[in-house]
């Protein structure tokens, strides 16, 4: 017997922790560290325990806790996950901790809030992925928000009330969209089911039998909610300016958790309640994907600063993860998993390499450096790492991910061209250029810049940032099955929904 | 001979009204204003009366009528009292240049 | 009429009374004992609470009192039902508060000698309104109004420490006197067509297959200029944002929720007893063919929630902005009338309660931080998010609610106004109300931004407020947040009170 409390535990941690954390007094900061790593490190446990628990063989949601919370709307607390929610909030408090850790030394000044802040996003951001109902789905969508506006906003860089601004109308927007296709959707439903219900698993057996006309409707308002998170080109132009003005910590949240947020939704909505809107808008939203691919990777490949050009990156490979979704084999939306998990281990730790750097020189431009093999090894060595495994090189994390959609997308009949796998194999190369681009500029060649030198090399305390991190790279480069064992069930439950409602596009 | 009827007393009341409303408009002393208002207040008053006398309503309308002057009254009394104030403090009752209060 | 039935009238309108005896023993009070009068706040409480106390006695209670001579049947010039009482009990709560608020307010306590007059003028207001609430006449719908509005023209100027007290005053009288004139035209006009101004009586009659028209929506539009003007719906909003800034804060608070409230009471009550013949068994309201009020308010609240949220955005003052707020809360509470459901009106009841609770506590800690620094415009907001951390967060949680983010109330406020809308298939206007959100919620953050993420130039000055002070924005941030996230109670009881005499 399953323990249906354990979600539960893992949602209140960094609630109850995050809460715990006010009533500590603002001047003791060593202790508010400590403490924020602690209570992120305990999420993390139960989040192993989950693990464990977790049978991949089953296709339904496990550990489902369900309490009714409002009887006039018939809402319930209800949360469960599947293998796809399993990866997602393990990677979520994964990379809490060791981004509570980084920032020790970037985030100096009300440490009490930030910390605060971090612990609620988590507890969002966990709610997100496990919610079972959409109206608790969307309360945990909201209430993100605030948390990453102030990150953006009190500790970001110099144009940072420009781009919290931003990133909150932006989403804010699509979420209201969200929210009216919710209701509409709940009010729709309770036609054939007799009874107003938000409930997620009663609303996947009526979403299919919503005839076309409406169904396209609802489709496209959830679609552009998240497509706005995802980003999909050209919805993105919120996330240069969020990823390069907020803090390191901010940016590889928002670069390793938040974005999925929106390719989760796609997964965990679009597909399963509304199958026959997804294949009749998968070409045109992998044309986005693909246009997304490449015009993220040249724009990257212009980039003077760093970070931008890691958050243009960003597009690109999230443009992957788009492509292997609405490519509908059991390849490519394997591949879209693992590539979140990818792009949120590969991402993060650029953002974190970039973040280190600039800490020791306040300066992201890649011509202010040169050099940097000689003077820090380790660094140089780092990036390297990290750098090959965003561009996608056989035995690292990346290379999974890309081929598995690439494959995927070619044998798509819902696509069935092989354009759509030239052009997105295109970003694979285009990537390869602008990192490694980069990776030159900064590292090789003479150190032409007098101020770089005394330079240190990363602390034990960035390594062990850094560590865990680099070893998933190699562990899902080397062993993927570890990890797609855990969706694949979950995975073919989705296509087959696809597949079973749409039977006239595969025949 | 004429006999007076109720059309003769709507078309009365109606003139007093677009003209009370014609001065609430173009009007930029106050207390023009506020004589405006005391018109479309006395035209809808001849409308009560005329229509309970000619409708055979019953005096429902007259009584309203009485309603109506003293509450005018009433009004008359406070709106001149706020426009004394405003002139003891703006020196004029022109309602275009009372604007400290803007976007 | 005979001693028992006029005793049985009066029973009815107990609150009325107390209210009535409150306002003259307060009048007497301070023409006798000009010495004591902090005991006059007190005495303001004590009747509000006995007043609240027979309108929660007379839930569940439905009747009408004082039936003209001309009307054969029972239904007279006051009636009590749950929907009323509901009003009422809102009017009276929120009285209550605003004594409480006139407590901490500077504006008020420099002028405390006539701390009297004020209360005095205060009680005219709520008379006002809970007659307003439960007319059924359009003559004393016409006169409460004037109560109340003539009540409100005084105070609205009733400090006058500045030149914009008057200001605020004149320019609320003539808006107010015109709209009111219009009305009485309107009523007179419906008075000639049909021999009554009984709402109930008037139904049946509007139903004449060879009724004009044209003249019957000639005198609905000039009546609906009366109430227009008391919500601040556009077009008849032009008075808000002046005497909003104008007015003492307090005022401008009570206005801005109470006298808003009654009058949505009231169009509430004029549609749904003359104008719908029958409500179907799914709660949608079945209008006379006479005039089509859908119609009206739809233009009229995409229209003012639309301006009210524009216009809002380059507004400096915090008190001004609110007031393009609170006119823009006007659309979004029409949208709950609009759909013409039980459903709607639900919502509108649900989102009062709400609105109150957090406009009330953004306008008391804008108060607050007037009195110490003397300024309302947002660039003095700079750097206040550490200055006073407590107000600051209070702010910041009762702005997030207006915008409505979950998880305050105001998210749910907007959520059951969104859920009618769908429900009634009007989805093109919802998405125009989401889009209206999503613009709102720019000058929002504008003003948490200036708290939070802007460096003050000049280090400030620490504001505490005192217990008292706290105390009393926690009675209202409690509830902003708790009903977030429980709200059962309140849908319940909105649900409850929705039915009006005789549908």
């Amino acid at each position: 017997m399953e323990n249906s409390q354990l979600l539960t535990y893992l949602l209140f941690t960094p609630i109850v922790g995050s809460l715990i954390i006010l009533f500590i007094k603002p001047d003791q900061e060593k202790l508010i560290r400590w403490m924020g790593v602690f209570i992120s490190g305990v999420a993390f446990v139960i989040s192993m325990i989950i693990y464990v628990a977790f049978d991949s063989s089953n296709p339904a949601f496990q550990f489902i806790h369900k309490v009714l919370w409002i009887e006039s709307l018939n809402v319930s607390y209800h949360v469960g996950i599947d293998g796809i929610s399993l990866l997602l909030v393990m990677l979520t408090t994964f990379l809490t901790p060791l981004t509570l850790i980084s920032s020790w030394k970037g985030i100096t000044k009300q440490v009490k809030m930030f910390t605060f802040s971090m612990l609620f996003l988590q507890a969002g951001m966990l709610g997100v992925f496990i919610a079972l109902d959409m109206f608790l789905f969307y309360v945990f969508w909201e209430v993100m928000l605030i948390p990453m506006y102030f990150i953006i906003g009190v500790w970001g860089g110099v144009e940072r009330i420009y781009a919290a601004v931003k990133f909150f109308i932006y989403t804010m927007f699509g979420s209201l969209l969200m929210l009216v296709a919710i209701i509409w959707l709940a009010v729709y439903a309770s036609e054939p089911l007799g009874y107003f219900t938000t409930n997620l698993l009663e609303l996947y057996q009526v979403g299919p039998t919503i005839p076309n006309e409406i169904q396209y409707y609802m489709f496209m308002a959830f679609f552009f909610s998240f497509a706005i998170k995802v980003p999909l080109f050209p919805l993105h132009t919120w996330l240069p300016d969020a990823h390069v003005q907020a803090p390191t910590a901010g940016s590889v949240i928002l670069a390793g958790v938040l974005l999925k947020m929106g390719t989760y939704g796609l997964l965990r909505f679009n597909l399963p309640l509304f199958p026959q809107s997804s294949v009749h808008f998968a070409p045109f939203i992998s044309i986005l994907a693909v246009i997304g691919i490449i015009y993220g990777a040249l724009v990257a490949m212009v980039q003077s600063d760093m970070k931008k050009l890691v958050a243009y990156s960003s597009v690109s490979h999230l443009g992957f993860v788009v492509l292997g979704i609405f490519a509908f084999t059991t390849e490519s939306l394997q591949g879209a998993v693992i590539q979140m998990v990818n792009h949120g281990l590969s991402t993060g730790a650029l953002f974190l390499l970039v973040g280190f750097i600039y800490e020791r020189t306040h300066n992201r431009e890649i011509s202010y450096y040169g050099g940097l093999a000689k003077l820090v090894p380790f660094f140089a060595f780092a990036l390297l790492f990290t750098s090959l495994s965003s561009i996608g090189l056989p035995g690292l994390n990346g290379f999974i991910g890309e081929f598995l959609i690439l494959v995927g997308s070619f044998q798509s009949q819902v696509l069935d061209s092989w354009w759509f796998t030239i052009f997105a194999a295109s970003g694979v190369i285009f990537a390869a250029v602008y990192l490694l681009w980069m990776y030159e500029r900064v590292v090789f060649g003479k150190v032409t810049n007098p101020k770089l030198e005394g330079l240190t090399d990363l602390d034990a305390r960035e390594m062990f940032v850094l560590i865990p991190i680099f070893i998933l790279i190699v562990w899902i480069g080397i062993y993927p099955s570890t990890f797609l064992d855990i969706s694949d069930t979950s995975v073919k439950t989705i296509l087959d929904n696809v597949i079973n409602n749409t039977y006239n596009f595969f025949s | 001979m004429i006999t007076v009827g109720l059309e003769h007393f709507l078309v009365i009341s109606s003139i007093l009204f677009s003209l009370g409303l014609y001065g609430v408009v173009t009007r930029k002393n106050a207390v023009m204003v506020l004589m405006g208002i005391e018109l479309i207040l006395n035209a809808a008053n001849i409308n009560f009366v005329a229509f309970s006398k000619y409708g055979n309503f019953g005096y429902d309308g007259q009584a309203i009528a009485l309603f109506v002057i003293v509450l005018a009254a009433a009004e008359a009394a406070i709106a001149l009292a706020i426009v004394l104030n405003i002139y003891k403090t703006f020196a004029n009752v022109n309602v275009d240049e009372i604007d400290k209060l803007k976007d | 009429m005979d001693a028992s039935l006029l005793t049985e009238n009066l029973s009815y309108i107990l609150p009325e009374i107390v209210i009535s005896a409150a306002l003259i023993i307060i009048v007497l009070f301070d023409l006798i004992f000009h010495n004591d009068k902090r005991i006059i706040p007190y005495l303001a409480v004590a009747g509000l609470a006995v007043a609240g106390f027979f309108i929660i006695d007379q839930f569940s209670f439905e009747g009408s009192a004082f039936a003209t001579s001309s009307s054969a049947n029972n239904f007279g010039m006051i009636t009590v039902d749950n929907f009323g009482s509901f009003f009422k009990l809102f009017v009276v709560c929120v009285s209550i508060l605003i004594v409480f608020f006139s407590f901490s307010s500077e504006e008020i306590q420099k002028t405390f000698d006539r701390l009297g007059e004020y209360y005095a003028l205060i009680f005219g207001m709520i008379l006002g309104m809970i007659i307003l609430v439960s007319a059924s006449d359009l003559i004393l719908i016409y006169l409460a109004l004037e109560l109340l509005s003539l009540s409100s023209y005084v105070l609205a100027g009733f400090t006058k420490l500045r030149d914009r007290n008057s200001e605020a005053s004149l320019k609320y009288l003539i808006f107010g006197g015109v709209s009111s004139g219009l009305m009485l035209f309107g009523i007179s006009i419906i008075y000639g067509m049909t021999g009554t101004t009984n709402l109930y009586l008037i139904n049946p009659l509007l139903q004449a297959p060879n009724l004009n028209l044209i003249t019957v929506s000639f005198a609905m539009i000039l009546i609906f200029t009366g109430i227009g003007y008391k919500i601040s719906s556009a077009p008849f909003h032009f008075w808000t944002p002046d005497v909003y800034e104008g007015a003492p804060i307090v005022i401008t608070a009570f206005l801005s929720v109470a006298s808003k409230a009654a009058g949505f009471a009231l169009l509430i009550r004029l549609i749904k007893t003359t104008f719908v013949t029958f409500t179907s068994p799914d709660g949608y309201w079945q209008l006379i063919n006479a005039f089509d009020w859908q119609a009206l308010l739809i233009i009229i609240s995409i229209f003012t929630m639309t301006l009210g949220n524009f216009t809002a955005l380059w507004q400096n003052n915090l008190k001004r902005m609110l007031a393009y707020s609170s006119i823009a809360h006007a659309g979004y509470l029409l949208l709950g009338l609009v759909v013409m459901s039980d459903q709607g009106l639900t919502a509108i009841l649900i989102y009062f309660v709400f609105y109150a609770l957090m406009n009330l506590g953004a306008f008391y800690i804008i108060m607050l931080i007037a009195n110490k620094t003397g300024s309302e415009e947002i660039d003095d907001y700079t750097g206040l998010g550490s200055a006073a951390p407590f107000l600051g967060v209070s702010l910041a949680i009762f702005l997030v609610s207006l915008t409505g983010l979950p998880p305050t109330a105001g998210f749910i406020g907007k959520l059951y106004i969104f859920i009618a809308l769908v429900d009634a298939k009007m989805i093109a206007v919802a998405i125009i109300a989401l889009l209206n959100t999503v613009v709102s919620l720019y000058y929002y953050v504008r003003v948490l931004k200036h708290m939070y993420l802007q460096k003050s130039d000049s280090p400030k000055d620490a504001i505490l407020p005192s217990t008292g002070q706290i105390l009393f924005i926690l009675i209202l941030l409690v509830p902003t947040l708790l009903f977030g996230v429980y709200f059962t109670p309140i849908v319940t009881f909105a649900k409850n009170s929705i039915s009006l005499l005789g549908f």
